[in-house]
């Protein structure tokens, strides 16, 4: 069990030493994620607004597959994603494998189904009076949409948060499409897993705290954002 | 004669093939308050959200300033508000919520000193509650906030779903007091649904009946409701709560609901000799209609009310009061069925 303390030793000198390669992997994750975050916001947002909000006939199927693709294993991402963007593959041309922006299509490719369908759940569990309200303030289209996403506010901040948590904590894809690169496209979690392998246990544990750090921040800044607006 | 600013041509509105909303042709004159009433599930609330733009109907026009309109038709959004029956604020201050609808108009100076005129004319100071959250407001200061952010656009038309339903008497006072001023003050057309019958007598340019979708009379009608029971052959009553007997003609069927006009009262049962078929009945209040200057006594009998038109020198000559025991006339030609 002494691994686990020298893991949390480990772990304090490592980030205060500076450590070079810690910090490189600390930095692509935050990166990598962040686009990944950005990206599957963009267009989550609206897919799960249109989806919550509009009744339309494939409605329920559409709402079924979405939560389904909500636990879509990330080995299963990376290797659809490393198919298309292999030298062979349809995307070869790009040049994206083992690099950030292949990381992050495919992490967005995780976290768009939970931006859209917490996003969904948001919009659907906002009051209908809610509608009656803004139009009856004459409120066009654009601004029907954008008040009730500001009204929603709490709920698609809960499911940015989640996709966010899963997109950091991943290892499948950023393991097979970004290939665990030193100083390039190693994150803490592909390092994790490498570290471990090779017996290191104690630098295993050290990384995961500082995942757990990054998370406990994250949830923190969104917590006082909340109570904000 | 004046273009209506409401006009509504053959207008039906349906809910998952259920028809609720059913007017063949209905004009509102400028400058007008409207009333509409009618039971609960008669289509009032309905009719408003088609009026306030919020839907668009199932089939049929609505003409306002005689453009057709349709929701978020530029035409008319900016004109018409509508306060609905709960009030609903947005997680926002009382502030936010009251100077939303400006700010969707671009008015860009005066918020706040349009705010805070609004927030009194519902008799809430602006320094008390201004700052507040929409969550520490009890319901009636919501209903008045809500309002407040209506009259501060100081809409053409303002639309009001039983304003006064759920707040206590001093709020609903206040409501009614502030929604006047709308009419007061800049020429706003009102329409509102109200079961406060004696508010809207008092208020009202025009009274209409709401009833399963369809509007129709002046508002001093009597509605009545089934069940019919037959008593003999042909001879069809409902049943008073005091075991008086309803007599009417024979139903369509036995939940048909009827209408009733031009009721007559008396203080004897006998009346110069006339067959009439008589109820018994206690005057339960005495409205003044606003349009025609005559008395609307509402008389229960059993557990019906029922409304009866009076000229205030009636009502002097046969000292008619709450609380008087009266004798209603009626024939069965004066019983409709809708």
């Amino acid at each position: 069990m002494d691994f686990i303390l020298d893991g949390f030793i480990h772990a304090f000198h490592l980030l205060t030493s500076g450590n070079a390669e810690t910090y490189s992997a600390i930095w692509v994750t935050v990166k990598v994620s962040s686009y990944s975050i950005c990206c599957s916001l963009l267009i989550g947002i609206p897919l799960g607004f249109c989806l919550g909000y509009f009744d339309f006939r494939w409605k329920k199927s559409l709402r079924t597959v979405v939560d389904t693709l909500m636990a879509l294993p990330t080995v299963f991402i990376g290797l659809l994603v490393y198919a298309f963007i292999t030298h062979r593959g349809p995307l070869g041309n790009f040049g994206l494998l083992f690099s950030l922006p292949g990381i992050a299509i495919g992490q967005t490719i995780l976290a768009l189904p939970i931006v859209i369908g917490l996003s969904a759940t948001a919009v659907e569990s906002m009051d209908q009076k809610l509608r009656i309200a803004i139009i009856s303030m004459g409120a066009n289209r654009r601004q029907l949409f954008i008040s009730s996403l500001w009204e929603a506010r709490h709920g698609l901040l809960a499911g940015a948060i989640a996709a966010y948590g899963r997109v950091m904590t991943e290892v499948g894809i950023s393991m097979m499409v970004g290939g665990n690169i030193k100083w390039h496209t190693r994150t803490i979690t592909t390092a994790i897993a490498l570290e471990t392998n090779k017996g290191q246990f104690g630098l295993g544990v050290a990384l995961g705290i500082v995942l757990l750090v990054i998370a406990f921040c994250v949830n923190i800044s969104v917590s006082f954002l909340r109570r904000r607006v | 004669m004046n273009q209506p600013l409401y006009e509504l041509r053959s207008l039906a509105h349906s809910y998952g093939g259920k028809t609720v909303v059913s007017i063949e042709h209905l004009a509102v004159p400028p400058g007008s308050i409207l009333g509409i009433i009618g039971p609960n599930g008669s289509g009032k609330s309905s009719l408003l959200r088609l009026l306030g733009l919020i839907e668009r109907p199932t089939r049929g026009k609505i003409l306002f300033n005689g453009r057709e309109v349709a929701p978020f038709s530029d035409e008319a959004r900016f004109l018409i508000s509508l306060l609905p029956q709960e009030p609903f604020l947005m997680k926002r201050s009382v502030f936010n919520n009251v100077s939303y609808g400006l700010k969707l108009r671009g008015n860009g100076g005066d918020i706040s000193a349009r705010v805070g005129e609004a927030l009194a004319w519902v008799g809430l100071s602006s320094a008390d509650f201004a700052r507040r959250p929409w969550y520490a407001l009890s319901g009636g200061e919501a209903q008045r906030v809500a309002l407040a952010a209506r009259l501060a656009l100081k809409p053409e038309v303002l639309l009001l779903d039983e304003p006064t339903a759920s707040v206590d008497a001093a709020s609903a006072q206040l409501i009614k007091e502030a929604a006047l001023r709308a009419r007061r003050h800049w020429g706003a057309t009102l329409i509102v649904a109200s079961h406060d019958w004696q508010w809207l007598y008092e208020i009202c340019d025009e009274i209409r009946h709401i009833f399963k979708g369809q509007i129709f009379g002046t508002g001093r009608e009597s509605i009545i409701f089934g069940p019919w029971q037959e008593q003999k052959p042909g001879k069809w009553a409902k049943i008073l709560s005091d075991k008086q007997q309803m007599i009417v003609p024979v139903p369509p069927n036995q939940e048909a609901a009827a209408v009733i006009k031009d009721l007559a009262v008396s203080e004897s049962e006998l009346r110069d000799g006339d067959d009439d078929l008589i109820l018994r009945g206690l005057v339960s209040r005495l409205s003044l209609e606003k349009n025609t200057g005559q008395v609307v006594a509402t008389i229960i009998a059993g557990n019906l009310p029922l409304s009866v038109g009076l000229t205030p020198q009636q009502v002097q000559e046969r000292t008619i009061f709450p609380g008087k025991d009266i004798f209603i006339h009626y024939s069965l030609e004066q019983v409709k069925w809708i």
